[in-house]
Order: structure tokens, then sequence, then C-alpha cells
């Protein structure tokens, strides 16, 4: 009878403390697939640490730390008895989607009000995950329109908007193609400001009878390239004091400007060559 | 400056950051608000960069200042990530050319020009992150009561 109840009591403590494992592990990466998605379509560090430790905490996993980097998540969380579950991720640095980011942040808040149950929160992250981006037409459009507009705001006169709008809708196309086909971020922008230049050449060379600035259609058609989202989240995490994952975004915004300056460089410097070079 | 200089930079600076907004693929329903938001900084740093003696880095600090107070009441508004606001918002003052012009005159040898051009961006930039750390460093209850006082006032 005695050992019988001592069995009996040495059973269920097994299974809860497995309960309690797997319970830890599910908790864990489920959290840590929130911050990956988050931290891939342009979160910043705060929020991803934040949302981790708000997920963890509510499903009843009080130790957890975190270490986040602009390309990596470390977590490592302890049950009662002391046993420790540990997980890294990579997260390459890649694109912009801040309509995902809005979406994982409607569920860290239902989470944290209680509304749904880690199953539910599970489905609605991987639906979430599967968000296509924005239709190609309206981001070309879009792009054309703020390279336009961006473009008067530096200073370019009416006409050199209105053939911005042409060259930056065109060089979001070849962003667009170029992401399909995963060619890598140098060429994109190597070949994006060559292409611009082009354009703008071209363009001059058609209507000489308008006065053209290659210079003024330029500023304006390489808005599209600029990446103003890494630069504004390597600022942000620069002022949350997260210095290494801010050096590290904006040296990869800073590469980014280089390629493009190499691929406006190379065509402006050919044209003055051949055309027997006017400094511009 | 003119009535019609006035006008199109509010609409370019509206119309811009929409576009931009599109491109990183925002929800339609907080167009509106990242327009808004972009709009309202790049005025702001007009008006204080059109007074003398005052550098545009200076100017940017206040436009920034503008960007990061409007996402912040516009994301307790709507109820969504400040992210979405401030990403867009503050396009138009990052400085972006800057830094591009900067680049392009090292690739071109022409490295006086780009020293300058270096040195005035690192201003601006830093004066954006000057801008969003004091926005930030407000703590967050101060805007909810701040918002529902005023939704409370105009009902």
């Amino acid at each position: 009878m005695e050992i019988e109840k001592i069995e009996d009591e040495k059973r269920t403590e097994t299974e809860t403390s497995t309960q309690s494992d797997s319970n830890v592990k599910q908790v864990v990466d489920f959290a840590l697939e929130a911050g990956r998605i988050l931290l891939k379509n342009g979160g910043e560090i705060f929020r991803v640490e934040e949302t981790i430790t708000r997920i963890c905490q509510h499903f009843g996993v009080e130790h957890v730390d975190i270490f986040t980097l602009s390309h990596g998540i470390f977590v490592s969380a302890e049950n009662e008895k002391g046993d420790v579950y540990t997980r890294v991720k990579h997260i390459p640095l890649s694109g912009a989607h801040l309509g995902i980011v809005a979406e994982v942040n409607e569920l860290s808040r239902q989470i944290a009000e209680g509304k749904v149950t880690i199953s539910e929160a599970k489905e609605y992250l991987e639906e979430i995950d599967r968000i296509p981006p924005s239709r190609a037409r309206a981001q070309v459009l879009g792009a054309g329109v703020g390279a336009a507009c961006f473009g008067y705001l530096m200073g370019a006169t009416l006409t050199e908007s209105l053939v911005t709008f042409f060259i930056g809708c065109f060089v979001y196309l070849w962003v667009l193609l170029a992401k399909r086909f995963h060619l890598s971020k140098i060429i994109i922008n190597i070949f994006g400001g060559i292409i611009i230049t082009l354009c703008a050449i071209f363009t001059r060379q058609i209507f000489p009878s308008v006065l053209l600035r290659l210079d003024g259609m330029i500023i304006g058609a390489i808005m599209p390239l600029i990446p103003g989202m890494a630069f504004t989240n390597a600022i942000r995490d620069i002022a949350d004091s997260d210095f290494l994952s801010g050096t590290v975004r904006m040296m990869d915004a800073l590469m980014v400007f280089v390629y493009i300056a190499v691929g406006v460089g190379i065509v402006l410097i050919t044209y003055n060559n051949i055309t027997g070079g006017f400094i511009l | 400056m003119t009535t019609q200089e006035i006008l199109s930079n509010v609409f370019c600076s509206f119309m811009g950051t929409v576009g931009f907004a599109i491109m990183y693929n925002v929800p339609s329903k907080y167009y509106f608000g990242c327009g808004v938001t972009g709009m309202a900084g790049w005025i702001m740093f007009l008006i204080v960069n059109a007074q003398n003696y005052i550098t545009s880095a200076v100017a940017s600090f206040f436009g920034a200042f503008v960007v990061v107070l409007m996402s912040r009441i516009l994301s307790v508004r709507m109820k969504c990530p400040i992210t979405i606001f401030l990403i867009s918002g503050i396009f138009p003052l990052v400085p972006g050319v800057g830094i591009y012009n900067t680049v392009y005159y090292i690739v071109t040898n022409q490295l006086t020009q780009a020293a300058l051009k270096g040195i005035e961006s690192f201003k601006i930039a830093f004066a954006i992150v000057m801008g969003i750390v004091i926005v930030v460093s407000i703590p967050r209850h101060v805007f909810h009561k701040v918002y529902y006082w005023f939704a409370a006032g105009k009902d």
C-alpha cells in the first residue's frame, strides 16, 4: 500500500515535470518564432525583446533571458526545477514588411490580454508569416510617386520631377525583378545606379530643348533604392543604446549607399569622358 | 515663400511619404496617418530651417521631434506599433541624399566636398537620434492620459 502510494506520487511528479518541460519548449519556440518574424520584417531590437518576454511570461515561463542582435536571437529559459532550455536563431538581414510587424504586435497584445491560447496563437502566427507583400503594381507606382515628390523637395524642377517619376517606377521594377531571382544586394544596387543614370542621360538626349539637370533627376530617382528603413532602424537602435545592432544595420545601410554611388559614378564618369568632360 | 511653394511642399511631402509607406507594405488604413506625419515633420523642418543662424542639423532635430511626437500620438490612437508611422514619416528628414552625395564625391575623388557633406550628414543623423531619444523617453502613460483627455474633451 505504502509503496504503491509512493510510486503513484512519483508518476504524477514525472508527468507534471514532462508537461512543464514540453510547455517551456513550446512557449519558447513560439516566442522565438514571433521574434524571428518581427526581426525579419523590420522590427527594432527593443520590440523583439519585449514581445518575447511578454509571450513567455504570459504562458508561465518566468525565468527567460534574451540576447538579440540585428541578425540573431538567443533565448534561454528555465523551469521551476532548474532545467534550462536554450535556442539560437540566425535571421539574415532582409526585407521590410511593416504590415506584418503591426500584425505580430496585435497578436502579442491579444496574448497579453489572455484572449488566445497558445495553439490558436501558433496558427495565427503561421497565417501572419504568409501575408504576401502589397501588389507589385502598387509598389512600383508608390516608388515612382515617392521618387518624384522627394526629388521635388530636394530642389528638382517640375519637369525633372515628372521624368523622375518614370525613372523611379522603372528602377523599382528592376529591384522587384532582381529580388525574384534572388540577386545579391550588391548587384541590385550597382545596376540600379547604372539604370538610373542611363535613363537620365537618355531623357536629356531625347529632349535637348528642355532644361533638365542630371543632378536633379538622379537625386530623386535614387530615393527608392535608399535604405531608409535600415537607416532609421539603425538610428533607433542606437537611440535605445543597442550599439552593436545599430552599428551592424548602419553598416548595412552605408554599403548600399556605396553601391548606388559606384553605379552612378561609373556611368557619369564614362559619359563625361566620352562627351569631352564637363564636371557635374 | 510664396503660397504656391508652401502648397507644393505640403503636397509633395504628403504624397512622397505615402508612396514610401506603400513600398514598405504598410496596411492601407494607416496611409493617411503616415502622410500626415511626414508632412508635419517636413513643414517643421522648413520653418526652422528658414530662420537665420540655424543649421540644417538643428532644423532636422525639430523635424524629427515633431515626427516622433506625431507617431506616438497616432500609435496610441490607432493601436499599432509606432514603427509604422515613424519609418515612413522620418523619410523626408533622413539624410539619404547627403550620404549618397558623400559617397559619390568619394567615388569621383572630390574629397573636400565629400568631407563637407559627410560631416553635415553625420550631424543630421545625430540630431535625429536626439529628437527620437527625447520623445521616446516620455513615459507611455503620459500619452494615454493626454490622448484620452483630448478625446473626452471632444465628446
